[in-house]
């Protein structure tokens, strides 16, 4: 059977099945059957029946209506004239798919309105990330409807069309068949997708003198090298944080962003969540040179340079005898280490010893040998064949292309899905060498700089709207179907591949989505006469089940990295160094046409729109600068101008910058610096002997906060673990004079569990596309006008230097006694019979008292009109459960109230209570940490009234008695020393 | 013998009133000071130009185009509001207090001093519309019965704001142009120009000076006096709880009220004296508004000045007497913060010139009363400003803390509503009798008869 229909939906609830007793029912015979039986059961001879006669009245009445008015339908506009089956206007549809994310798949559920994918969540059914979603993954769906997208074939800078792509590709096929593709280049990001795969092997074996490179900035594949040095051969890692009593990671940001974020993210709460029910240890050391998500999640950090953390290692090693001469280290640095130690001896085999993929090969080897030592591998480390594709040039894949280019040995080059010229360093003059190429190619979602300069530029499907698999970092397959018809005239980067192949997409065979039939045709041969079904139900889940990567321990091929760190004593750079990382909201720079992660405030800066040169306030005062200030950045002679930032709790001699700023052309235009200006040929991201030079000049950063001191207020808790059994309850009952309300059930609160929350971002994203929520741009956000109804704060407590750092999510927080409410004079402000505070859209007129009045300083106001401008491609994503608010009118947080709502109707049409977890907001759902729970706290049974319950639930301002419904969880400490005293700094 | 000194008396006393009458009804029909009158206009007209491009601009594009943000939702609009309003006080204050209280030299100051509450209170009335995010809806802050079945939320401030500013303004208003009818009515009769004595004709609502006339005017000009000058201790305790009733620390304290209306009547008294002193000046009307007129304007302002200043004495003791983290944390960021300029600008501009005002030479030198009241203006401006800013820009979460900078369109709006001000009290002055002619004389009359009933009783006695 050749038809398979185009796409299978996933119900939330799975439609029960068609009664056998109903298609028999409408047998023939039956019918004939029934009605000799029961005449008034029969169906009606003369085709009335009463559905038709009621249809016919109401059809007369409207007529006679006709007559008494004059108004006429829209001639434009075109009814719906058959509906589609299945398809009910208003009730979402969701499917199982994935997005990419740096190559790798990410699993996701697209909820889809008539064909409008409005909200992506994570897939519950997958294992790994089990509903968690990350920021970069939601936002995906920005992407799909970017209206700067491009959107045509462009040939010379001018339109060209595909025929005339299908004419040159077929023309070139013929070429490189006479020479063995002789000069033909690929160039792509990561590659997991088996069918691109497939395609690639199958073209390199028709051309054999073709080569395949790849370009991934931030990949972290050098940790390719210590496995080649220690195993032979390359590995991925695989992590198992959930069965780590102990982690200790060495600049090894794992619970940052990245692809094995929501994966890490996951596991290591279900660790610390045993921890707190009093199973097993959770304990975390990190040794850093900026503060990172999991320097802030840690129980110890210790504040290290780069080349710091080399000795740290090797100091590791060395207590733990594998290696000879111990490093000399001494204070701070040594008692760290004695600690470490110790518990990492402890927890021999549930411990976890991670080195950043920045560190020298040798020492990130080290790092897996320590592992060894502690009997970790095979438990909470393993290793895996390598799910990418690798190029056999390894990390100088790129150098090697570059450099044949130069030497005009490439006539045709292909780059699929990359953009070179913005993500390589410009030392390696990629653009020169482009220069040098006869028939530049390139394919991607943007007409970007590389597309400016190539000679075809052609456009790609986003991957929501294409078909093609992907495998996510354990190797899962997900089978990526389209939540919806391509936007424009884009091809899939399988097609493009095929047409190089000089097949035509209008040709036999390929119907109307070719994409389609070369995926399948993939996984046709592996799945045999199961084809059909399994492609079903891979459609459905989202992924192929026991498709992930088998993990394995090999045997040690080389203990050398023992001697050769030693050997290789880090020679400390005079001067500064310079770290360029991945940014934590636009990564390499491949999100920064995504307003959304544009606007998402960094983690831990909370700069929005851009970057800056981060310092630390050591380094500041010592070169007399201040926020803002504009520095020249200088390395070997290159040179990049940007503003300063002060992150307290960085290293005095580091320099960092994220990259993915200052692009050209397009929505990122302008925003921030792009530090590829500084990065030598070879691409390494930590370079020494950085200078500063102050210009005295000011450059403008927008952040959402620019205060971070907590100055000694409580605003985030903390108790210390051995406390915790016997804690006195930290919620604090305070009298009122106004009547305590009468609350129905259900009644709706929150919990917040600070001591899961890593700050990752996932819900203040979840939150900005479930509830429509604008952005403002650059200015507007310098003016503190960000709309963002969910926001994570960051505090510094301590001394300023070395302080001690927290995340702390603030909705709203649906106070019971709301001064804001009392402030509204229109009724706008107002609560409802469950326990919510609600803002009446329609009701408001904009006098900012609720905000006035409000502590928590939760309320967003409308100062413009935000929405009615949004080009028609952004409007069609919008959640159509969710006002789009007019200009004058404040929002909030509503604790998704369209969720609620939808929840009580089900369960009302099913005439019972809501079960506790059938409301989840959309923070809840994305949160990889499960941090926040949610639900009916008059119910002491339910999941957010056990963690009310815990002794150390607070009130953020609690001192105010407006009895909030959010209410926050303190972190647990598990710190030996007592915590440094809480001094207030600024 | 006495009667002939009666007659000649009565005769003196015709006299002048004759005088008064004259000196004071002369200014709207032949203006001695046409042309510095007009520039002054043509200034205040480019103003109200200046308003309504500033409005326009406002209401096209939203409040964006303002400074404000979150955590500082108010900004000069709300500042403004209460800044108007608190000036308007004042004129209330002396014509009607004083009038309840008998005092007579008030009959010099009160027609203008009223005319200077009505213009405020407009201005103060607009800001609030001007500032709402959808001021189409304004209507909405009134009882109205409407197809929602919704009522004004009673618990909001803003409500009694609503109410107050309404219920100020149309008291005011009555309590104006009750007082200014008889004199219209002169300015009827003594109207050259047909078109004098029909407008002027009409507005006098066919006064005639009859018994009967006087008995009516009598009572319902001291009722209305009698309801407002309540009002503007409830109006301004009102405004007040704008701020008190919020829970954010450095707003929510009981000393506002007092505080508030206190502040009112110190800014109110020293634009009236300032009024007063250009008006004396520019019309040559030093007989009626006199050096003790001056006199008892400046202790009054002296008085109120040191009563608002008690108020920031018990403002700072409060917070510190609190020891609550925020309320000292506020006190010290209003002292030392970002907008420490606008608190001691307020203390020092309202505190120390005002203590030359203890000398009564000072007290009579319009010159140096003149700049003395400037400077209270300024002051008290100011101190709106810090009460609004310094509060708002670091309320409680050190992560919401903001800044506000007030944009070009707001201080335009600013200017614009100086002209909107200042044209409607120009018109006053050129068109109207700005003095009670003939409560004045009224006033002459008792105060002769006091003072000779009190010089008989003395005699009697001796």
């Amino acid at each position: 059977m050749q038809h398979v229909p185009p796409v299978t939906p996933v119900q939330k609830k799975q439609a029960a099945p068609r009664s056998v007793l109903q298609d028999f029912a409408e047998e023939r015979s039956m019918i004939a059957r029934l009605s000799a039986e029961f005449p008034a059961l029969a169906p009606d001879a003369t085709g009335i029946n009463r559905r038709s006669l009621l249809k016919a009245m109401g059809a007369s009445l409207a007529l006679a209506g006709v007559a008494g008015c004059t108004s006429q339908a829209d001639e434009t506009a075109m009814p719906y004239v058959e509906q589609p089956e299945g398809e009910t206007p208003g009730i979402a549809r969701w499917y199982a798919t994935a997005t990419s994310f740096a190559g790798y798949a990410q699993p996701v559920f697209g909820k889809t309105y008539s064909g409008r994918p409005v909200k992506l969540e994570g897939n519950a059914r997958d294992q790994a990330t089990r509903g968690a979603i990350d920021p970069f993954t939601q936002a995906a769906l920005l992407g799909l409807y970017d209206p700067h997208r491009s959107q045509a074939p462009r040939y010379l800078g001018q339109p060209g069309s595909w025929t005339r792509w299908e004419r040159w590709s077929v023309e070139e096929a013929a070429r490189l068949d006479r020479n063995g593709g002789n000069g033909l280049r690929f160039l792509t990001g990561r590659v997991t997708s088996p069918t691109l795969r497939r395609q690639m092997a199958n073209l390199l074996q028709r051309w054999p003198n073709a080569r395949w490179h790849t370009h991934e900035p931030f990949s972290a594949d050098e940790a390719h090298d210590a496995t080649s040095a220690v195993f032979g051969r390359p590995l991925d890692r695989h992590l198992r944080p959930d069965r780590a009593d102990v982690i200790v990671a060495l600049d090894d940001d794992f619970l940052g962003p990245g692809p094995w974020q929501v994966r890490h993210a996951r596991d290591w709460s279900d660790k610390r969540r045993a921890m707190q029910q009093g199973q097993g240890e959770s304990w975390m050391a990190v040794a850093e040179p900026l503060p990172t998500l999991t320097g802030v999640t840690a129980t110890q950090r210790l504040i290290a340079h780069h080349d710091k953390v080399a000795l740290l290692v090797r100091g590791l090693a060395a207590r733990l005898g594998l290696v000879e001469s111990p490093p000399i280290l001494e204070g701070q640095e040594a008692a760290w280490l004695d600690e470490v130690h110790a518990r990492l001896q402890a927890s021999r085999g549930t411990s976890l010893v991670l080195v950043g993929h920045t560190q020298p090969t040798e020492v990130q080897a080290l790092g897996l040998l320590i592992n060894e030592a502690l009997g970790n591998w095979g438990r909470t480390i393993s290793f895996r064949t390598p799910v990418a594709a690798l190029a056999p040039e390894g990390n100088r894949s790129l150098q090697v292309l570059v450099e044949e280019m130069l030497q005009g040995r490439v006539s045709t080059l292909v780059m699929l899905d990359t953009d070179p010229l913005a993500t390589t360093p410009a030392a390696l003059e990629f653009g020169a060498a482009l220069a040098n190429v006869e028939a530049a190619v390139h394919a991607g979602l943007y007409a970007d700089e590389t597309a400016a300069l190539s000679h075809w530029h052609l456009p790609i499907e986003h991957p929501l709207e294409s078909w093609t698999d992907l495998r996510a970092p354990d190797g899962t397959v997900t089978v990526v179907q389209p939540l919806v018809k391509p936007f424009w005239s884009v091809r899939s980067q399988h097609e493009i591949l095929d047409n190089l192949a000089g097949h035509q997409n209008t040709l036999a065979g390929h119907q109307n989505t070719p994409a389609r039939a070369i995926v399948q045709q993939s996984w046709r041969a592996d799945w045999g006469v199961n084809f059909e079904e399994r492609w079903a139900q891979a459609l459905l889940d989202g992924f192929v089940d026991d498709t992930a990567e088998p993990t394995v321990v090999p045997a040690v091929q080389s203990r050398a990295a023992a001697s050769t760190a030693e050997a290789a004593e880090p020679a400390f750079a005079s001067g500064l160094t310079l770290l360029v990382r991945p940014d934590p909201t636009i990564w390499d720079g491949r999100y920064s046409e995504i307003a959304w992660l544009q606007e998402l405030p960094k983690p831990i800066t909370k700069i929005t729109w851009g970057n800056a040169v981060l310092v630390s306030p050591a380094l500041a005062a010592d070169r007399g600068l201040a926020n803002e200030d504009a520095v020249e950045v200088l390395v070997d002679g290159r040179s990049l101008r940007g503003p300063v930032w002060i992150v307290p709790g960085q290293d005095p001699a580091t320099v960092v910058i994220f990259a993915g700023g200052g692009r050209s052309g397009g929505l990122a235009e302008g925003y921030g610096i792009d530090p590829m200006q500084l990065l030598p040929a070879n691409g390494k991201t930590v370079v020494s002997g950085v200078e500063l030079r102050p210009t005295g000049e000011q450059m403008p950063v927008a952040t959402t906060q620019p205060h971070h001191a907590m100055h000694g207020h409580d605003f985030v808790r903390s108790v210390k673990r051995e406390d915790l059994p016997d804690l006195e309850p930290m919620l604090e009952e305070h009298p009122s004079f106004y009547p305590e309300p009468d609350w129905s059930s259900p009644s709706w609160g929150m919990a917040i569990d600070l001591d899961v929350c890593i700050g990752c971002n996932a819900c203040v994203i979840a939150c900005q596309s479930e509830n429509n929520i604008p952005v403002v741009g650059k200015e507007l956000v310098a003016q503190g006008r960000e709309m963002h109804w969910l926001r994570v704060d960051h505090y510094h407590e301590g001394p300023v230097q070395e302080p001690d750092m927290a995340f702390q999510p603030v909705p709203c927080m649906h106070c019971e006694q709301a001064p804001c409410e009392m402030g509204c004079p229109v009724n706008a402000a107002v609560h409802s019979y469950d326990g919510l505070n609600l803002q009446v859209y329609n009701r408001c007129i904009g006098t900012r008292t609720c905000s006035s009045f409000c502590p928590y300083k939760v309320r967003r106001f409308n100062w413009f009109d935000f929405t009615q401008e949004d080009p028609e491609s952004l409007q069609a994503m919008r959640n159509p459960e969710v006002t789009v608010r007019q200009r004058g009118v404040m929002e909030k947080c509503t604790y998704c109230i369209q969720r609620i709502a939808n929840t009580r109707i089900e369960a009302q049409k099913e005439g019972r209570p809501i079960a506790d977890g059938e409301v989840v907001t959309a923070c809840q759902a994305a949160c990889p940490t499960t941090a926040i729970t949610f639900g009916n706290v008059l119910d002491p049974d339910t999941v957010v009234s056990r963690q009310k319950a815990q002794a150390r639930n607070y009130a953020l301002l609690g001192e105010l008695n407006t009895r909030p419904r959010t209410t926050y969880l303190a972190k647990i400490s598990d710190r030996a020393e007592p915590a440094p005293p809480s001094e207030i700094k600024s | 013998m006495a009667q002939e000194t009666q007659g000649a008396e009565g005769t003196q006393r015709l006299e002048r009133g004759e005088h008064i009458t004259r000196e004071i009804t002369r200014i709207p029909q032949r203006f001695p000071p046409e042309r510095v009158w007009l520039v002054c206009f043509a200034a205040s007209l480019c103003l109200l130009a200046l308003f309504a491009v500033s409005a326009f601009v406002l209401f096209r594009n939203g409040v964006g185009m303002w400074g404000n943000n979150i955590p500082v939702n108010w900004g000069l609009a709300i500042s403004n509001y209460i800044f108007f309003v608190g000036i308007g006080h004042a004129g209330t204050l002396i014509s009607a207090m004083l009038l309840i209280l008998n005092e007579h030299w008030r009959n010099a100051l009160n027609r203008f001093a009223e005319a200077m509450t009505l213009v405020a209170v407009i201005c103060a009335g607009l800001y609030p519309i001007l500032h709402l995010g959808r001021y189409w809806r304004f209507y909405w802050m009134a009882p109205y019965p409407n197809t929602m079945d919704l009522w004004p939320q009673f618990k909001s401030p803003l409500t009694w704001d609503f109410f107050a500013v309404l219920t100020y303004l149309i008291v005011s208003l009555l309590f104006w142009y009750i007082g200014i009818v008889p004199d219209l009515a002169t300015m009827r009769d003594r109207s050259k120009k047909r078109r004098g004595q029909v407008l002027y004709g009409i507005f006098a609502l066919g006064w005639r000076g009859s018994a009967r006339h006087w008995q009516r005017w009598n009572q319902a000009y001291r009722v209305t006096a009698a309801i407002a000058v309540p009002l503007v201790v409830s109006v301004h305790s009102e405004i007040s709880l704008l701020f008190a009733a919020g829970p954010i620390a450095g707003w929510t304290s009981t000393v506002f009220p007092p505080y508030f209306v206190m502040g009112a009547a110190f800014s109110g008294f020293a634009v009236v004296s300032m009024i007063a002193i250009v008006l004396r000046h520019a019309f040559g009307l030093h007989d009626v508004v006199t050096d003790r007129h001056l006199d008892l304007l400046a202790k009054l302002l002296l008085a109120c000045g040191l009563m608002t200043s008690f108020g920031y004495v018990a403002e700072a003791f409060d917070a510190l007497y609190s020891g609550e983290d925020y309320d000292v944390q506020t006190l010290v960021d209003r002292l030392s913060g970002q907008y420490a300029w606008s608190y001691w600008g307020a203390v020092i501009l309202n505190f120390v010139p005002l203590q030359l005002l203890w000398w009564k030479a000072v007290r009579q030198k319009p010159v140096v009363l003149f700049v003395v009241g400037g400077c209270v203006v300024v002051g008290m401006w100011l101190e709106r400003y810090m009460l609004l800013v310094t509060t708002l820009y670091r309320d409680y979460l050190v992560s919401s803390y903001g800044e506000y900078h007030a944009s070009f369109w707001e201080w335009s709006l600013f200017a614009g509503m100086l002209g909107v001000f200042f044209t409607p009290f120009l018109l006053f002055v050129r068109y109207l009798p700005m003095i009670s002619a003939f409560e004045i004389k009224e006033a002459l009359f008792e105060d002769r008869g006091e003072r000779k009933g009190k010089a008989g009783g003395a005699s009697v006695h001796a």
